[in-house]
């Protein structure tokens, strides 16, 4: 090895560097924001948020959702660059936050825009990383965001303010459909026990007044796709042998043997259960009539194991 | 059939390269994308070539996953990933130096460390209140959703491991090549051992955070392997390590521009198929 090739070895690498260098300080545009036949381009990084803001923003906006397979499990998704690209030239962009889509928030900082509107639900509703990021099952939350969406509609296209409110009084007059029955399920089944596989329940069972006794560090660990401890199993299991649950929730997104097993016991125990999904299903259903369903499911369930209070 | 159409993007391809790169340059986050992923290119392709020869590819794989119990013991603690990235992978880059002091043993030791290093990480998800997506996604790092930050950090530690490197280079080489004869001449086999897992540690620990495990293990492994089926001269197995793996990452990312699905997916196939390609060379006598 003569010191003359290791030279020349170490001047092709510095060159190639310094061709990188030179990209830094070639021309920086500004992402482009393209608008096909002038609608505000929104995208929403789940379809859950997306479908509330097609239905606000009307014939004005075209709306693309990023994660909407009802099969495939969202904590596990990888960006494309078509995904990448809609979230550059997007003028508003929504999405979940509290580490439910940290993907969304780097694909938003590798293309800095001046104009995006951006917002992130877990920051207009004081939610932080660490917390339950389901809160499109919360109707209070769903009510907040949807508000939000209107606001951020009317500030980036101010002309279209009466046709988005219209749109916004229609949609609120839509989801007192599942909200009302949320309500009736107060009404008639508060305090009943019930059990989830996973933490997805955490928000509706909150606003049903049901009572969520499955072990937190159970439904946790199947949210974040870890091992439950042992002692939670247990409890788990005895929740439902014994009978005082008298409904099993399973999220059909993160299934896992274990979870299976729980819906086996619960089978066997003669509880009903009731599957819900992280995404809208099918996806090409409104965010409430999905809610809708699901809801009557629970509501169905809960006739059938426990005696309606009046 | 439908579906798979349905994917291409709208974007649409032209024969004029120069215009293609333009009008994907337009875009900060494929900018940012050719940028690091350039940087990690030239670093992975040298460091790598390193890492074949001294027959560490287990290492290499077992230091990118390491990094997920570090960045999970930061999460837990509340600090930045890469302190717990770079903390973790160093930590287990000198366990297996010093228990696997021969390359023949070294298989073993790897192994031990690294079962035990993944146990840590899944206490600390455990452990940690908040939602482990974010760890995860660290695994996978986002080659798209890179800042300008993130590239001067990757550009700043690339130098810096390629100086390293520099400086290494003849005792590397040498301990590489014939553990017996560099000790006998008096070379550290166990701090050679050490200053280069230290390497590829560094170096996995930023390439991780900006292009994910997966692409920086592709990386270091496979361009280095078909280089040195290539040829079995130092210097030019280095250039042409780097030349391939600079080729396949820009390669990866012109398709996945038009081909919507993940970069990486793009990337570690046209590596592999580089590697292919030099399997049907007939190897020749090695020659050192």
């Amino acid at each position: 090895m003569n010191k003359l090739k290791m030279a020349w070895a170490s001047g092709i690498i510095i060159v190639v560097a310094l061709i990188v260098f030179a990209f830094f300080t070639s021309t920086h545009n500004n992402t482009p924001t393209v608008n096909p036949n002038g609608r505000l381009q929104i995208v929403a990084a789940e379809n859950f948020w997306g479908s509330l803001a097609s239905q606000i923003g009307g014939s004005q906006v075209q709306v693309k959702s990023i994660i909407t397979d009802p099969n495939a499990d969202p904590h596990e998704y990888e960006s494309n660059t078509a995904d990448a690209r809609a979230i550059a030239t997007a003028n508003f962009v929504i999405i979940n936050g509290a580490g439910y889509d940290s993907w969304a928030n780097k694909l938003l900082s590798a293309s800095p825009s001046s104009t995006r509107q951006v917002l992130d639900v877990a920051s207009l509703l004081g939610k932080k990383n660490g917390d339950n990021p389901h809160f499109w099952y919360s109707p209070m939350y769903v009510n907040k965001v949807t508000y939000q969406i209107l606001q951020d509609l009317i500030r980036l296209e101010p002309n279209n303010k009466s046709y988005f409110s219209g749109n916004y009084q229609k949609l609120m007059t839509s989801l007192k459909t599942y909200q009302n029955r949320i309500a009736d399920i107060k009404r008639h089944f508060s305090g009943v026990k019930v059990a989830a596989t996973e933490d997805i329940f955490y928000y509706l069972a909150q606003a049903s007044g049901l009572n969520l006794v499955s072990p937190p560090a159970f439904t946790e660990a199947v949210a974040e796709g870890n091992d439950p401890p042992a002692g939670s199993v247990v409890t788990f299991e005895q929740q439902l042998e014994s009978g005082q649950v008298k409904l099993l929730v399973y999220n059909t997104q993160t299934v896992t043997p274990l979870t299976s097993n729980m819906k086996d016991l619960a089978l066997t125990n003669n509880i009903p259960i009731v599957g819900v999904s992280e995404i809208i299903e099918p996806p090409n259903t409104s965010f409430q009539n999905w809610m809708n369903g699901e809801i009557i499911n629970i509501e169905n369930a809960l006739n059938m194991s426990v005696k309606r209070s009046p | 059939m439908l579906r798979s159409l349905a994917v291409i993007s709208n974007t649409a391809f032209s024969w004029n390269i120069a215009q293609d790169l333009r009008s994907m340059w337009q875009y900060a986050f494929m900018q940012h994308a050719f940028e690091a992923g350039t940087i990690v290119a030239i670093v992975a392709g040298v460091v790598g070539y390193f890492v074949v020869i001294r027959r560490l590819s287990f290492a290499a794989h077992a230091l990118s996953h390491v990094g997920f119990a570090g960045a999970a013991g930061a999460a837990l603690i509340g600090v930045n990933p890469i302190y717990g990235l770079l903390a973790f992978t160093s930590g287990g880059g000198l366990a297996m130096a010093a228990l696997g002091r021969k390359a023949a043993s070294r298989d073993v030791q790897i192994g031990t460390v690294l079962a035990f290093m993944l146990g840590l990480g899944v206490l600390f998800i455990s452990l940690y209140k908040g939602y482990a997506t974010e760890a995860y996604s660290l695994l996978f790092g986002e080659i798209l959703g890179i800042s300008s930050t993130d590239v001067y950090i990757t550009l700043i530690a690339g130098i810096l491991i390629l100086i390293a490197t520099l400086l290494l280079y003849r005792r590397l080489l040498f301990t590489s090549l014939d553990e017996d004869v560099a000790e006998a001449r008096g070379i550290s086999i166990l701090g050679m051992s050490i200053c280069f897992m230290l390497l590829i540690a560094v170096a996995t620990s930023i390439a991780i955070q900006v292009v994910g495990v997966l692409l920086i293990f592709a990386l270091m492994v496979t361009p280095a392997a078909a280089a040195q089926r290539i040829s079995g001269r130092p210097l030019q197995g280095i250039t042409i390590s780097v030349i391939i793996s600079l080729v396949v990452s820009w390669i990866g990312l012109f398709v996945s521009y038009y081909v919507a699905y993940p970069v990486s997916f793009f990337i570690v196939s046209a590596a592999f198929a580089v590697y292919l390609a030099t399997r049907l060379i007939p190897q020749r006598a090695a020659r050192s």
